[in-house]
């Protein structure tokens, strides 16, 4: 029976011209924007490869040199990219994805593309991502604004009630039918984008993928099965289709567009972040107060109850360097955490928008399962800068326990071999899930209660009249 | 004989309008009553109350013995409605219609053999079930809505103004089939204004006005003379 009602419902949808064109236009976008995803994701993904490659390559062959040269000379560390991100490219061309580690310094991110795009980028990316969030609900509405009240207008529904159709049954087949369109549509275009992932990824990593890939694609059946009840919700309640129709594109531009500008805008009133400019001033200020040479070499000296510099066991420089770096941690750690936690409170603030756009919650989880959002980001830094902070130790303590001659001390290519590449695996996806959890419970609830919704306003308020 | 369709005390006010004021009849398998009388009479009003799309203000109705606002499925199981606007899915073919409509009513499929007989005996021109609705005319529309109550195998048939709109020989041709329905024991209560095809037609009439039920008569007693002289008389008073 819901199956029978499902099946007229989609027989309609093939009939009507609007809705083929509407679907086609849409599953086009869909397709054009895996296209570039996953061209994107290929290039950017063997520039990395090229890239890390290089650097560990000139890191191992600078030839002799001073160590302390050596950190300076420093190396990039790239962050790697998930598969996934071909489907969403979240926060990453705002954060960067490479960083050069060097000595004294916790660099900023580099390779900003949204630092070199124009005005027109604020529309945002054509990516798969976007055409789910935001074109797939839009197509929904259209798909089911008329459910009810279209029939009800066109006197179909007397006469479907007169049937002795139980009301729920048939909100369940309207769901049901909705589905079954938009299941056309998608199914093809996720069998492209899995064919794409599978391309993207190198060997046995698509198997590593598919938790993520799942809990993606089931937080997306979550965010349509919101608007399907949504929308039936209102055309069962509206006095006419028009009127549901206007109701719902309200909401969807609430959703996609006014939503997340307000909370973006609050997120930045409510914790203000200081400008690029007064962080590096304040970073800079920070780190010439705090550390007295005069007083260090003091304490050295006690340390090892010896008076002169000479005497020491230890070249002085090493010890030097390295107690300079460790106040430099100190700075950067605090700092760093500030703005970061400024950032993850803006972070907090906007998926608290969840409550009232699915769009903030579903955007929130398709980031983070696609490993942009920021907290994979931070978590990237962190890894980067602990890497940095021991490869700059291998150096200094080099050059403190180097032999007192006249000579230069040079490292050498088994000094530099003693660090080793730069290796980081992204957060497991229970970790990703834990950080999600809330805009992930947001989703099911809105799924859940726009069910309830649909069928409450199917059973108690549709009327024949 | 219960009685197929029941009314009890049945009323209805909208606001301080009283559209059906206590109204009491009885309607047996076989028998047609019309309900005569002018827009505003409270016909549709009892037809809606029938098909339980607006709540009793007083009163109940019955259909097959059971009450229509607590067994709002199960009455319906034995009903066809008939509405004045005949109102099908326009993209969908005739025969398309006609299987979803049946499909619903029956609760599983109904073979198509036997739907298509339905439309033959409907006297569907041969064909026309595979056009699109759209391109139907409204006595046509209305046969396939008669073909979804014969799949239905429906006790009693609500009709509202059935034949207005219908030009005479198509109007001819549904009074045939109504009364071949109810000659296999369907009962069927019809609201109408025209005063000749509740004649030939109905075995009783009932006259309305403002929401009351003035009279019923058996039609065999009465000519058609006589007929619209009544009728006129409880309009003027």
């Amino acid at each position: 029976m819901i199956l029978h009602i499902a099946r007229k419902e989609m027989l309609e949808m093939r009939r009507d011209g609007r809705f083929q064109i509407a679907s086609a236009i849409v599953l086009t976008l869909l397709c054009v924007s895996l296209a570039i995803g996953w061209q994107q994701y290929m290039a950017i993904s063997r520039q990395h490869e090229l890239a890390r490659a290089e650097t560990r390559n000139q890191w191992l062959t600078q030839g002799q040199k001073n160590p302390h040269s050596a950190a300076h000379y420093g190396v990039y560390a790239f962050k790697p990219r998930s598969p996934l991100s071909l489907v969403d490219r979240g926060a990453d061309n705002y954060t960067g994805v490479a960083v050069w580690l060097e000595a004294h310094k916790q660099n900023e991110f580099k390779y900003k593309p949204a630092r070199d795009a124009n005005t027109l980028a604020r529309f945002g990316d054509l990516t798969a991502s976007s055409v789910m969030q935001l074109l797939i609900p839009l197509l929904i509405i259209l798909m089911s604004f008329s459910a009810f009240a279209g029939e009800r207008e066109q006197g179909t529904l007397r006469l479907l009630l007169s049937m002795g159709v139980a009301k729920d049954k048939l909100a369940l087949g309207k769901a049901l039918g909705v589905a079954g369109g938009l299941g056309v549509l998608l199914v093809p275009a996720a069998l492209i984008g899995s064919a794409a992932l599978i391309l993207a990824s190198e060997t046995g990593s698509f198997a590593a993928n598919l938790p993520r890939l799942s809990w993606m694609a089931t937080s997306y059946v979550m965010y349509f099965a919101a608007f399907i009840g949504i929308s039936l919700a209102v055309s069962a309640v509206a006095k006419s289709a028009r009127l549901a129709l206007v109701c719902l594109l309200g909401f969807w531009i609430f959703n996609g567009l006014a939503a997340p500008r307000l909370f973006s805008d609050l997120s930045r009133a409510v914790y203000r972040t200081p400008s690029s400019f007064a962080f590096s001033q304040r970073m800079e200020a920070e780190l010439k107060t705090g550390f007295d040479e005069v007083e260090f070499k003091k304490s050295v000296l006690a340390r090892y109850k010896v008076s002169k510099l000479e005497d020491l066991p230890l070249n002085y420089a090493g010890l030097s360097l390295k107690a300079g770096e460790d106040h430099g941690n100190e700075v950067f750690d605090k700092l760093y955490a500030e703005l970061w936690d400024i950032f993850e409170a803006q972070n907090r603030l906007q998926q608290q928008g969840g409550i009232v756009a699915p769009l903030m919650a579903i955007r929130s989880v398709s980031m983070g399962l696609s490993g942009t959002d920021f907290a994979q980001f931070r978590d990237f830094s962190v890894t980067a800068e602990k890497y940095r902070r021991a490869f700059i130790d291998v150096m200094n303590t080099d050059i403190a326990n180097a032999p007192k001659t006249e000579a230069p001390h040079l490292g050498d290519k088994n000094l530099w071999a003693k660090v080793p590449a730069f290796e980081y695996t992204s957060p497991s996806v229970g970790t990703v899930l834990s950080q999600q959890a809330w805009s992930l419970g947001l989703l099911s609830i809105w799924a859940l209660a726009a069910s309830i919704a649909a069928g409450w306003a199917a059973t108690q308020r549709l009327k024949a009249e | 004989m219960i009685p197929m369709l029941q009314a009890k005390d049945l009323t209805k006010s909208f606001g301080s309008h009283t559209a059906l004021h206590s109204l009491n009849l009885e309607v047996k398998p076989g028998e047609i009553f019309c309900l005569l009388g002018a827009n505003g009479a409270g016909k549709t009003t009892t037809i809606n109350l029938f098909l339980n799309f607006i709540e009793p203000s007083g009163g109940q109705a019955f259909i097959n013995g059971q009450d229509v606002v607590t067994h709002p499925l199960e009455t319906k199981k034995h009903i066809a409605y008939i509405p004045e606007q005949v109102s099908l899915y326009r993209n969908l073919t005739g025969y398309e219609n006609l299987e979803y409509f049946a499909t619903l009513a029956n609760g599983a499929a109904v073979e198509k053999s036997l739907l298509i007989s339905y439309l033959r005996s409907v006297d569907l021109p041969s064909g026309a079930e595979d056009r699109k609705v759209s391109t139907y005319s409204k006595g046509m529309r209305q046969k396939i809505v008669i073909a979804i109550a014969m799949a239905k195998q429906a006790k009693a048939l609500l009709l509202d103004e059935p034949t207005s709109g219908l030009d005479p020989k198509a109007s001819n041709e549904f009074s045939q089939l109504i009364r071949k329905m109810a000659g296999q024991g369907t009962a069927v209560l019809m609201a109408t204004h025209d005063l000749f095809r509740a004649k030939e037609d109905g075995s009783r009439i009932g006259i309305m006005r403002q929401g009351k039920l003035r009279q019923v008569l058996n039609t065999d007693e009465f000519g058609h003379a006589d007929l619209e002289r009544i009728y006129l008389e409880h309009m003027h008073d």
